[in-house]
């Protein structure tokens, strides 16, 4: 106490605001900007050391080189794979979302239709893939189905979850004030499964990625899962490389973005439990 | 003695103990000179009300044979031992549960869709943690079907009453345990039910809170002129704020003993320590002793 209490001691090594904000921000990412620095260097000193050729492990340096290179080409198909997953999530919430709801409202329609729910994820989505070409043309539709049939199924399990998790004195409390089961739905059950509904969609958002490119490898003429696979024969291996590095960063702004909107979405989920970003 | 204590007549042959039969005797008489102060209708009035719940093939018979009741504008409270079955009696009274035996009155009627129009103030606060503070006060009104605006407006014309002036726009979770139970109350008020029950509504507050929202209460309580139904396990608090106190058994619940507090209204802090008060005081503990012991 008495060391707070004495003029000049504190404020003499005391660092600026905007310093100590910087500091802060980078101790909560130094484990992992470490991470990275650490293997990277270590991936980089091995190419070189043992003189790895390019098209069996390029080192990190020719990847950073081959996006600065082929920033055209890669924008090009990063945007046609962007267009799959930002459609395919789309499609995934609006379904996921309507499920939800149905089976929230409705124990006939859950028993109908919950073991389906499941099954579609016991499908292998590389056997189904080739057969939408053969459905549904060949377009943007195989790829968004694709992405949709990954990320609808973490969206409606924990919305599902999220819609049945109310509290049951509130729903006493809101039959004495006069509710019907409409309002409950409503005015309870909806905003109780909000936050679970953002989790699925945490998970929905890194799964998509993945959805996208296993889309563009059954069959397609643009995208960064399409570049991978012609240019992994033309031992162009570096493209490989720098098309996962984007899909990766890809990945991780998606996630942050949900984040983002959760943030504004759910104010008061955030003033209670803090930041999970 | 400021307080009468009358056994509940009904419960006669549970009775063992000489001295609880000799006040009962003294019952129908008191019964009656009630009556006629009051000279109002039993705006609740329970008759031989029992309830069985079954759980999983056994039947467990949580309240048998209670009578209850209570007048138009009075201020009831109810102690019993945890477990007897008080917040039973309140979900059957609120419409939220039915009795398996006896009758239930409103206003001297049979009531069966009085759901929605007992004010129910649970133990816990049920605030939505995504609502502000105005936001949860207007619940009720919305569920009602009061537009957002009007009941916006009403609300906070009563904000600063219920000490939560400057808080509007706040989530619960900002909030200490005792503006998040007026929140509640303010919610409870503003619905404007004909009856209001309170289940333990100050079991979360320490005991310097509760003898300032005490006060708070039966000033509220006099302004609002309406029927009050509260469940407390502080005698203090039951006698301070009651016009009567009923006791009641163990499982299964019934009515054991009623008193009468005729302490004059309005009411101050400095009454606890007055000799009625203490007086009746020992009586219900002693009463409520008895049943926790059986
Ligand atoms: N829905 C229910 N099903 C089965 N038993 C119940 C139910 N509700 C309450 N009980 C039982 O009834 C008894 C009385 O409960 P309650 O009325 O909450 O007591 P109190 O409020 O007096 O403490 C308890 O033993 C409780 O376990
Ligand atoms: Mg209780």
């Amino acid at each position: 106490m008495s060391i707070v209490n004495r003029p000049g001691v504190c404020e003499s090594y005391a660092f600026p605001n905007w310093l100590r904000t910087l500091i802060t921000v980078g101790l909560r990412w130094l484990p992992a900007v470490l991470i990275v620095v650490a293997v990277v260097g270590f991936w980089e000193a091995y190419v070189r050391i043992f003189d790895v050729q390019k098209w069996l492990l390029p080192a990190p340096s020719v990847i950073a080189k081959t996006i600065g290179v082929d920033a055209g080409l890669l924008w090009g198909h990063t945007l046609a794979t962007i267009e799959e997953i930002v459609v395919g999530f789309a499609l995934a919430l609006v379904c996921g979302f309507a499920l939800a709801t149905a089976i929230g409202l409705s124990r006939t329609i859950e028993r109908a239709l919950y073991p389906f729910i499941i099954a579609s994820q016991t499908i292998p989505i590389i056997v189904i893939a080739p057969m939408l070409l053969i459905w549904v043309g060949y377009g943007l539709a195989p790829k968004v189905i694709v992405v949709a049939l990954i990320c609808f199924f973490p969206i409606v399990v924990n919305m599902v979850d999220g819609l049945k998790s109310v509290d049951s004195d509130v729903v006493s409390l809101m039959r004495t004030l006069g509710a019907n089961r409409w309002a409950i739905f409503l005015k309870l059950q909806v905003p109780t499964s909000l936050p679970y509904l953002f989790s699925g969609l945490r998970i929905a958002i890194a799964f998509s990625v993945i959805g996208a490119v296993i889309g563009e490898w059954v069959g397609s003429s643009e995208g960064l899962g399409y570049l991978m696979i012609r240019s992994k024969p033309q031992f162009l291996t570096e493209r490989v490389f720098a098309a996962i590095v984007i899909l990766s960063a890809l990945g991780v702004s998606l996630f942050a973005m949900v984040g983002i909107v959760e943030r504004f979405a759910l104010p008061w989920w955030h003033k209670e439990h803090g930041s999970r970003t | 003695m400021i307080g009468r204590l009358f056994c509940c007549h009904e419960n006669l042959d549970f009775e063992t103990g000489n001295d609880t039969m000799a006040i009962s005797q003294q019952h129908n008489e008191a019964m009656a000179s009630q009556s006629e102060q009051f000279h109002e209708t039993r705006i609740i009035d329970v008759v031989g009300l029992g309830k069985v719940f079954d759980q999983n093939g056994q039947s467990l018979t949580v309240m048998e044979r209670v009578n209850f009741h209570a007048y138009e504008g009075e201020f009831v409270s109810i102690i019993g031992p945890s477990g007897c079955g008080k917040s039973t009696l309140l979900n059957i009274i609120a419409g939220l549960d039915d009795q398996t035996e006896g009758s239930l009155k409103l206003r001297g009627e049979e009531a069966s869709d009085r759901l929605g129009t007992v004010g129910y103030m649970q133990q816990k606060d049920l605030l939505l943690p995504w609502r502000s503070v105005l936001d949860n006060a207007i619940f009720g009104l919305e569920l009602q079907g009061v537009s957002k605006r009007e009941a916006r407006d009403r609300a906070s014309a009563l904000m600063e009453q219920f000490g939560l002036d400057g808080f509007e726009s706040e989530y619960p979770s900002a909030l200490s345990g005792g503006m998040r139970q007026r929140v509640a109350f303010l919610r409870t008020v503003l619905a404007d039910q004909q009856m209001f029950l309170l289940d333990e509504p100050f079991g979360a507050l320490d005991a310097l809170n509760r003898s300032q929202i005490h006060e708070w209460l039966l000033g509220l309580w006099e302004r609002l002129n309406k029927t009050i139904v509260m469940v407390t396990h502080d005698v203090d608090e039951a006698i301070f704020l009651s016009d009567r106190v009923y006791v009641m058994s163990a499982r299964p619940g019934t009515m054991r003993l009623v008193a009468n507090v005729d302490l004059p209204r309005p009411r101050y802090l400095e009454m606890v320590t007055s000799e009625g008060f203490v007086e009746l005081k020992t009586e219900l503990l002693s009463a409520i002793r008895r049943e926790s012991a059986s």
